[in-house]
């Protein structure tokens, strides 16, 4: 699918990052500048440089296509992920600016006094951001390929290089400005298309979806394979095929019956209008199905409480302990201002996620030929053209594309500039010429490993990322700020069994462990026992060990809570570990 | 040294010489001290902020995690419709983000109000 007009949209996008990063050049010139932005970014324009970092791939793109392939309970994964924001608010936002450290490292290092906890949160800072990285690069290679045609592998080697030489470039002051023009992108990218398609294209009424009359095609479908899919035909139906169908090679019209046909990558199947449409892998959700308001996991109605409940944890939780997030409170002026930025993020966030559901109905209604070939995940990219064959239509799929690729670098910056932060703070030593050569090494290494690992599903690897931070820098977080005999022994061993336990079940899960049942919700949403365990853990081991309690425990706590204005000079900041330039 | 000249007089003290003599906050000090006194005002006042986090995350909580559990006790909520519209696309498509985002601003305001009587506090002694 050559998009002439989808190519210049991407094109601009990245042309207009560049630009928007390059301004950052003549600012940044101290390490201090790089990392947090010399600390001084407004309130509204460091509320939308977290929110476009924040909506990645999997906001912009998988909630939509999960809450159409699932049904309507997949949108408490857009719930949870604003809700984090609540909690981070009242829970983590003042104190750790106040704290002064600039990444959770610093924060546990300056808080519990051991080196050693500290070089294990370099370590998982890296593993979370890496996951996380992994599945933008992937959703680039989709998106480009897509728009060009061709491989995969171009759009992932595209986003890495200009991913990778914006930060090495500019640091972070161009990269908040980025960020900013970046959630204004993505909000009008979804906002446009999902009120034009709703409002002044014609589509079947939306109550349709309350309706329990099976999904049809409304006219005549042609539906393309890119993959070699399980389909499933819920009634006789007579299509002109070009492919292969169950073994066979086909060429004209053949009848399919009722059962699951395997149909290879590059078939064409064309549907007559009113057929009802098969779906791929699972049979169809009724309409009572789809309008649940809870969630499914992998298709099945299994244990869909605890199934809930684990998303919800993950996505709460978990929006507090992603590093490349917690990194931007540090450019905040303090922590009221912190505060204020938090509450912020909350409405944007609000705003935005209503447009995922927008898609995942009008999907539903509008373009079955996605349940067939299996490609949900890209209602977002397809839905415009799918409505309007026109000259709109092709707009605004441009419009959605540039959106999409603008999640993929937003998300990839951030996640880019707190490894390489990371990295060269902890292992590469300081200053600017460590930071550059951090970012370009991760950058070419992750590249490369993005390359590799196109075949894993962007929602796995994101919900790895998630359920990982909440089993880890969660609870490190809410017991370090609220809890005075936190030990670094505790901390320590939270660390490594919530990371190890919530690591393994999503390990196993994607070896293909836990097809039902408990095992399936306990492996494939982790957090709902890890989160526990690992609370639990960090405050058992610090009971027993309460001579790890640092000496000065009130001193830092001081500087976690007390307001800015009353601290005694020289005291409040007694922490912070590399002096601002 | 000069007794007469007052300035200097002054500085001539039994305590401890205080760097922030001359700022408006004379209670500050014991904070920073090691003693009960201070520690109790300091876990005063991460009581009061932990009891404004939680005056806002408990509603929230239950808000969110209510309906999945009601869904679950009461199938005939699971697919209720509302005006022909699934009641989960109302509360999960938008629903439920109006009292999140009121229940931040609520805690922000607080939150600003509660340090300033902290403030206060310090300046009274």
């Amino acid at each position: 699918m050559n998009q002439p007009a989808t190519i210049v949209a991407i094109a601009a996008v990245t042309i207009a990052t560049a630009i928007i990063g390059a301004r950052g050049v003549r600012i940044a010139r101290t390490p201090d500048d790089f990392l947090v932005a010399a600390r001084q970014v407004p309130t509204l324009l460091n509320a939308s440089a977290i929110s476009g970092e924040y909506l990645s791939a999997a906001s912009f793109l998988g909630i939509a296509g999960l809450a159409m392939l699932e049904g309507l309970g997949a949108l408490w994964y857009a719930v949870g992920y604003a809700a984090g924001y609540l909690v981070l608010l009242v829970a983590v936002a003042a104190p750790l600016r106040r704290f002064g450290a600039y990444t959770i490292p610093d924060f546990a290092e300056g808080r519990l006094d051991s080196a050693l906890l500290r070089r294990v949160a370099t370590g998982v800072v890296l593993l979370i951001c890496g996951f996380y990285l992994l599945p933008q690069l992937k959703g680039a290679g989709l998106t480009l390929q897509i728009a060009f045609g061709g491989p995969q592998w171009i759009g992932v080697i595209v986003l890495g290089v200009v991913v990778t030489l914006g930060i090495a470039s500019g640091g972070m002051k161009g990269i908040t400005f980025v960020q900013a023009f970046q959630y204004w992108l993505k909000f009008t990218a979804l906002a446009i298309p999902a009120f034009a398609l709703l409002l002044f294209f014609q589509h079947p009424p939306v109550a349709n979806i309350t309706s329990a009359t099976p999904i049809t095609f409304s006219h005549r479908t042609t539906v393309s394979f890119p993959q070699s899919e399980d389909m499933s035909v819920n009634a006789n139906v007579w299509v002109h095929a070009v492919g292969t169908i169950d073994g066979q090679a086909r060429h004209g019209l053949v009848e399919l019956s009722p059962g699951p046909q395997i149909v290879l990558a590059g078939s064409k199947l064309t549907f007559p209008g009113g057929a009802k449409a098969p779906s791929v892998s699972s049979p169809q959700l009724t309409a009572q199905e789809w309008n649940s308001p809870l969630l499914r996991l992998n298709g099945q109605p299994d244990h869909q409480l605890a199934a809930t409940y684990g998303i919800l944890l993950a996505t709460v939780l978990g929006a507090m302990g992603l590093p490349h997030i917690l990194v931007r409170f540090y450019t905040n002026k303090d922590g009221q201002a912190a505060r204020r930025t938090t509450a912020f993020v909350l409405l944007l966030l609000a705003f935005f996620y209503i447009f995922p559901a927008i898609f995942a109905v009008l999907g539903r209604l509008e373009a079955p030929s996605l349940y067939v070939s299996g490609q949900t995940d890209s209602v977002v990219l397809v839905l415009p053209r799918i409505a309007s064959a026109g000259i709109a239509g092709t707009l605004l799929g441009a419009l959605v594309a540039a959106g999409a690729f603008a999640a993929f670098l937003s998300t990839s910056s951030g996640l880019l500039i707190s490894m390489a932060g990371a990295l060269s703070h902890d292992i590469m030593g300081k200053g600017v010429k460590a930071f550059r050569g951090s970012a370009i090494c991760i950058g070419a290494v992750m590249t490369m490993i993005g390359i590799f690992v196109l075949g894993i599903s962007i929602n796995v690897l994101v919900g790895w990322a998630f359920a990982i931070a909440a089993s880890t820098f969660c609870p490190l977080l809410l017991l370090g700020i609220w809890w005075r005999r936190l030990t670094w022994k505790g901390a320590l061993a939270g660390l490594i069994l919530g990371g190890g336990a919530s690591s393994l079940a999503v390990v196993a899960t994607m070896l293909g462990a836990g097809k039902s049942g408990w095992p399936a919700v306990l492996l494939g949403e982790p957090a709902i026992w890890t989160v526990p365990l690992a609370f639990a853990t960090m405050i058992g081991v610090s009971l027993v060990t309460p001579r790890a309690v640092p000496q000065d425990v009130t001193q830092k706590l001081l500087a976690l809570h007390l307001p800015e204005r009353v601290r005694l000079p020289n005291r409040g900041n007694a922490l912070r570990q590399y002096p601002v330039a | 040294m000069k007794i007469s000249d007052p300035v200097q007089r002054e500085t001539v003290r039994a305590t401890t010489p205080r760097p922030t003599e001359r700022t408006p906050f004379p209670a500050r000090d014991d904070l920073y001290q090691p003693d009960a006194y201070g520690r109790e005002l300091l876990s005063s006042l991460m009581r009061a902020q932990a009891g404004a986090s939680l005056a806002v995350l408990l509603p929230a909580i239950t808000l969110i995690a209510l309906y999945p559990l009601l869904a679950v006790l009461i199938p005939r909520l699971a697919s209720l419709q509302v005006e022909g519209l699934p009641l989960a696309l109302l509360v999960l498509g938008g629903g439920l983000y109006p009292p999140l985002v009121l229940l931040g601003y609520w805690y922000v305001r607080r939150s600003e109000r509660l340090e300033q009587r902290f403030v206060e506090l310090l300046k009274e002694q």
